[in-house]
């Protein structure tokens, strides 16, 4: 049996137990373990991304808070029913035809990450004309402007009230499922021709160029793909949470993916993964720091942020002593495992 | 008159710098031609405005009778002409045989989602990539270095590398800039017999920039030089070793 073979039986070997694990969880598992489990399998979509661009590419890319409002509004429109926009849209009605599609939840995610695409397209030609902080400063502000948007367009987004009493589509086949097919799809980019041409740019972007690439049309692509499943999992988020408004996803939610990423290992899509899972758990670990807590003898009053300000400092830790990050840009093979495990070569 | 390539009177300005003045050049098919002069005489700035990386201020390319001047640089690449870097740009963090595949990547024929969902015409293309990467890294001696890091490599082999990339690109054009910077006498005596075979292998037609002379005379058929951004002097080694006017530019004034 040739490696390659080997590798693509252990990989679904490796996606069945998965799968198995989720289907315990599913039917014993506990609310609160299920929960964090989604929210593992959205940041991890979220992570592997946004490393695309920012890991792959090179570019300092603030703005994907603004395509999983995109994709999370598209979604939430298209899944809610005509009487219940009629319902929700209380101040200003729902704009035709927003306010009669409907479509089932799947079409929902795919037209959701589309939309995200789509204003990733508009806003490119400003957006690649410059570079460095410049760039990370126009994303930024592109960031701003959605959430600002999806204030004042009453009558596309209901403003500030939101929307509210989505169906809770999004169960842990759904999220684990578009995670793994993220996974698949962006890891096989990048070990592509065109995710080389891609770090060629984040290398040497004038050697890039004299070697024949287009670096526009690189980084567009690389901008395109990426804003379509942050759009997607934007779309998994609104099904999970049931309510969504301008305010929930700021450039707070950019922070914490650029804090999983660079944790992770800037490059590194399984140090996306790794990062995604450590912080969907460890969000919900460290909630006992924002609790008031009762020592018996001392009363600590629950101080709500508490918990930013820990993932802040894992940050600076990380970047002062440990720049690469958990994995660095390395990602994780089954040779690797299996040499770990003292497997013999020969065996196959 | 032949229209392979020509540069006609190009100028180019920085501010109130003119770094080149009016440089015209024509190169016949399969000529090995060099370009000297002090430092700071404007020779990178003439391979910058051939690639594209400069726009003249004035005057033109010309590239198989068509004007070339101003295009984006993977365009003038995809003409053809492909150059080396005088500070070697290698992509430090790939690997040796990743830096040549590159290359290919502007001829790609599958698209990206063949890539994303792991097509067979996709893996045929890769295939068919990594295995004429591999004979060009054979070509220049490194085959046995393809899995490392290109940023780990000895020097002379980086300048390599760097020769190896940009023929990878396939081009009719070679420029290349201070080639033999930083190498040997050995290697350097090497590297001339390297640059004599890949001409006559690949059919190029090579633009050379270097300041060891040895290497120059011996290997140039006609050089052209330059001083302060004029074309001081242009003919043959001999022709040129004997000139007035570049002795002069080189070792300055006689006291
Ligand atoms: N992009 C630029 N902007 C401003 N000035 C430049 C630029 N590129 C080159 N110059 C100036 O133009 C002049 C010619 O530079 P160039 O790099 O072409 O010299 P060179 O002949 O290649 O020298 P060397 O042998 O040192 O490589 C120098 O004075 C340089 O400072
Ligand atoms: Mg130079």
């Amino acid at each position: 049996m040739s490696k390659e073979r080997r590798n693509l039986l252990l990989n679904i070997m490796g996606i069945l137990v998965l799968f198995v694990i989720l289907y315990l969880f599913n039917e014993y598992g506990t609310d609160y373990q299920i929960r964090i489990l989604n929210n593992m399998a959205v940041f991890i979509t979220l992570a592997v991304s946004y490393n695309l661009v920012n890991g792959i590419c090179g570019i300092l890319h603030l703005g994907p808070n603004a395509f999983i409002t995109i994709g999370a509004y598209t979604s939430a429109l298209l899944t809610m029913s005509a009487a219940e926009k009629q319902m929700t849209y209380i101040i200003v009605p729902l704009v035709w035809p927003l306010n009669v599609l409907h479509t089932p939840f799947v079409v929902s995610l795919l037209l959701g990450g589309l939309m995200a695409a789509v204003f990733a397209f508009a806003i490119s030609f400003p957006v690649f004309r410059v570079r460095g902080d410049y760039l990370a400063i126009v994303t930024l502000g592109f960031g701003e402007v959605i959430r600002v948007l999806a204030n004042a367009l009453q009558g596309v987004t209901n403003g500030p009230l939101g929307l509210k009493g989505l169906v809770p589509y999004t169960n842990l086949w759904w999220s684990w499922g578009v995670a793994v097919l993220t996974i698949i799809a962006i890891t096989k980019l990048i070990n592509s021709s065109y995710g080389r041409a891609m770090k060629s740019i984040r290398e040497d972007e004038i050697a890039a160029r004299a070697m024949g690439i287009d670096p526009f049309k690189h980084l567009l692509m690389a901008f395109l793909i990426s804003a379509f499943f942050c759009g997607v999992a934007g779309g998994l988020l609104a099904h999970l949470i049931t309510t969504i408004s301008p305010t929930l996803f700021t450039f707070f939610l950019t922070f914490n993916l650029l804090i999983i990423i660079v944790v992770g290992g800037l490059g590194s899509t399984t140090g996306a993964v790794i990062g995604a899972a450590l912080f969907a758990w460890g969000g919900e670990a460290l909630r006992i720091v924002e609790r008031p807590t009762d020592l018996g003898f001392l009363k600590i009053p629950g101080i709500p942020g508490m918990r930013m300000v820990i993932f802040s400092i894992i940050l600076m830790l990380v970047i002062i002593f440990a720049r690469r990050g958990i994995m660095g840009r390395s990602e994780f093979s089954w040779d690797w495992l299996l040499s770990k495990l003292g497997w013999k070569e020969k065996g196959f | 008159m032949g229209d392979f390539f020509q540069l006609n009177d190009l100028v180019m300005q920085f501010g109130g710098l003119t770094a080149v003045k009016d440089f015209s050049i024509e190169l016949q098919a399969g000529e090995l031609v060099g370009l000297i002069g002090p430092n700071g005489a404007g020779k990178t700035t003439v391979f910058n405005m051939i690639t594209g990386f400069l726009t003249p201020t004035s005057g033109q390319v010309r590239w198989q009778g068509e004007e070339i001047t101003g295009f984006p640089v993977h365009k003038v690449t995809a003409q053809g002409i492909a150059r080396t870097f005088q500070n070697i740009r290698l992509f430090t963090d790939l690997t040796v045989l990743e830096n040549v595949m590159i290359s290919f990547h502007q001829r790609i024929r599958t698209f990206f989602w063949e890539a994303m969902l792991g097509f067979p015409t996709y893996r045929r293309e890769e295939k068919r990539i990594r295995e004429s990467a591999m004979a060009f890294l054979q070509e220049l001696g490194l085959a046995h270095l393809a899995k490392e890091k290109a940023g780990g490599l000895a020097y002379g082999q980086q300048r390599r590398l760097e020769i190896a990339r940009a023929l990878a690109t396939r081009p009719k054009l070679l420029l290349l800039d201070e080639p033999a910077a930083g190498m040997n006498p050995q290697e350097t005596n090497e590297l001339a017999v390297l640059v004599r075979e890949l001409r006559d292998k690949y059919a190029l037609t090579i633009f050379l920039i270097e300041h060891d002379m040895k290497f120059v005379m011996g290997l140039c058929e006609r050089i052209k030089v330059l001083d302060y951004g004029i074309t001081i002097a242009e003919g043959t080694p001999a022709e040129i070793q004997s000139n007035q006017a570049v002795i002069k530019a080189y070792l300055g004034e006689p006291k």
